[in-house]
């Protein structure tokens, strides 16, 4: 019996035709795919893309006060930061660089920050013809901001992304579980 | 045999060079042929085109920023690599992640299975000339790459795992998306062996093909579905379970020939029980802490705490800049079922803050040894099919 189906199967290529049945049928279905430049991908929340240092809400300067763990975190060391002496002993952040061409995007840089200075926002189009274009510097970091995170994106958005938090080592209140779908 | 003559019709051995710019070869593999006619005589894998120096970097690097070159080891299976990097590190120091983190961690690297499982059954097919099912292949493994975008802000170099737990917990909304995958997800395995099980060009080239025999397996040092599609059920997630395996209830499938179709039919087995273990961790996901607490000198403290006291901030400050400088002194070997096979970590520790050395056993490497024994006196058609079912990524065999 079973002999004889296999013998049916083979004789009218019906192994096949199933295959081909299938991709018919995916013919009429809706495409999955995107054309991307027209249509573009929404990233989901907390992507890791273009580099920002973020600002004070009320001053409008840079949080960073240049203590350097975020340069002693990177994986691929593409942190430069120069710090100089001020008027009344204060530290000033001279310069502050990131080799975007370097850059990994893991994200340690925003974890080892202790004053949430340094942002990696959800922009991923940069691409550019020179190299230069690619080294931020502090101004420009600073109008990343501006441009991808200030506006649209408020401070509690971002915050929940710097991790860990309180609530990661103990019990937080309503915690993610599954849920049957009614 | 003389040459010559208007009726010599004898052929002379011929070298070719495969790779390692070659799309089949997963990478840059490069291999060098000895041919008589379309039999191989002999094929000598040649390896280190993609060598980074991962091993060396980490020496310079503190454990936790040793963390992202995990991810470029085997660049589409990224979770696991953490996970088994963390793993290592955690039994060095003695750290024991809180139940909830091992549940997260043992729900993506099911993820990860399914989706390396995918991305080598889209290119083993597409190598082999079964073109449609890289497409349906690829749709579903682009919902799991959002779901990691969701959970991690990456796609493939996820960096989501961190010594003691996990970076953040999982959103309700990836729990619930998550869930409805795991429901649809078998009938598209179904689809995809509608294509190619029973079809005769895909039986043609895959039944009988790199055969090898359990002994011959054991005594290679293969793992994984390599290992598996010759009948050993050596599995590490039963043999030495890790983080949250031992409370899930799974099945090792196994082949009984040791040929491709075996090899292929142990995957597809696998990606029915990696759902299978999804669903477990969803359902069970305990709640709680996802690091482990009171550990202050091997974990981040939180941030709120950073700057609020003064031991927090010391903490903070030594972790980052030195590493744990309180790491016991010792080595360990700890290994985790990575989709290709056994990736194992083994770490040198001298009490600093980096390891001394550290040595990645990887299972790529090892497969891509075996290619000549599976390739000599077949035909070169069948060499690109070698390539496929071994699994190889170069990312990881050359570290």
């Amino acid at each position: 019996m079973i002999k004889c189906r296999e013998l049916v199967r083979s004789i009218f290529f019906l192994d096949i035709l199933k295959g081909m049945l299938l991709t018919l049928k995916s013919f009429f279905s809706r495409p999955v795919t995107r054309q991307y430049p027209e249509t573009k991908r929404s990233v989901q929340a907390g992507y890791r893309g273009l580099h920002a240092l973020t600002k004070h809400p009320a001053t409008a300067e840079a949080r960073c006060v240049g203590c350097g763990l975020c340069a002693a975190v990177c994986p691929s060391q593409c942190i430069h930061i120069h710090t100089t002496e001020g008027s009344g002993n204060t530290k000033i952040v001279e310069r502050y660089d990131i080799e975007i061409l370097r850059c990994v995007y893991c994200g340690l840089c925003v974890e080892a920050c202790p004053y949430a200075a340094i942002a990696l926002t959800e922009h991923y189009e940069y691409s550019e013809f020179s190299r230069e274009a690619l080294f931020m510097t502090k101004e420009r970091l600073l109008n990343n901001y501006d441009a991808y995170m200030g506006r649209e994106k408020d401070e509690q958005y971002f915050l929940s992304y710097w991790h860990p938090r309180r609530s990661d080592f103990g019990l937080p209140k309503d915690q993610p579980k599954f849920r049957r779908r009614s | 045999m003389t040459s010559g003559g208007p009726f010599d019709f004898s052929t002379r051995e011929l070298v070719i060079s495969l790779g390692p710019q070659h799309p089949a070869t997963h990478g840059v593999l490069r291999l060098i042929l000895e041919l008589d006619g379309e039999t191989v005589l002999k094929c000598t894998p040649h390896v280190g085109f993609l060598h980074r120096g991962t091993e060396k970097l980490i020496e310079n690097r503190t454990y936790l920023s040793a963390l992202p070159l995990t991810d470029r080891l085997d660049y589409i299976s990224s979770m696991i690599n953490n996970q088994g990097y963390c793993l290592a590190v955690e039994r060095l120091f003695g750290l024991e992640p809180p139940e909830r983190a091992r549940y997260i961690r043992t729900m993506v690297a099911e993820m990860t299975r399914i989706s390396s499982h995918l991305l080598w059954l889209a290119t083993h097919a597409l190598d082999i000339g079964a073109m449609t099912v890289f497409f349906f292949a690829f749709r579903e493994r682009e919902r799991i790459l959002d779901l990691f975008e969701m959970l991690s802000g990456a796609r493939l170099t996820t960096s989501y795992a961190r010594i003691g737990g996990v970076k953040n917990d999982v959103t309700q909304e990836f729990l619930d998306i998550l869930y409805a995958f795991t429901e649809e997800f078998p009938e598209k395995i179904l689809t995809y062996e509608t294509l190619i099980d029973r079809n005769r060009v895909w039986l043609k080239r895959t039944k009988g093909i790199g055969v090898i025999s359990a002994e011959e397996a054991i005594n290679w040092g293969l793992t994984g579905p390599v290992l598996r599609g010759s009948g050993v059920p050596y599995d590490v997630r039963k043999y030495d379970p890790y983080d949250a395996y031992d409370r899930m209830s799974f099945e090792v499938p196994v082949g009984s020939v040791g040929d491709v179709y075996d090899r292929y039919r142990c995957r597809m087995q696998e990606m029915r029980q990696s759902n299978g273990i999804i669903v477990q961790c969803i359902e069970n996901l305990p709640g709680g802490a996802i690091l482990a607490p009171d550990m202050p000198k091997y974990i981040l403290p939180p941030k709120e705490d950073v700057l609020m006291t003064l031991e927090s901030m010391i903490h903070h400050f030594v972790l980052i800049t030195k590493g744990p400088i309180s790491a016991p002194v010792g080595e360990i070997y700890s290994s985790v079922e990575a989709p290709k096979g056994e990736l194992g970590f083994y770490i040198i520790s001298d009490g600093t803050g980096r390891p001394y050395r550290m040595r990645v056993r990887a299972p790529s490497f090892v497969h891509a040894s075996v290619l000549p024994r599976l390739c000599k006196g077949g035909l070169i058609a069948d060499v690109i099919a070698n390539i496929g079912t071994i699994d190889i990524v170069l990312g990881e065999c050359d570290r």
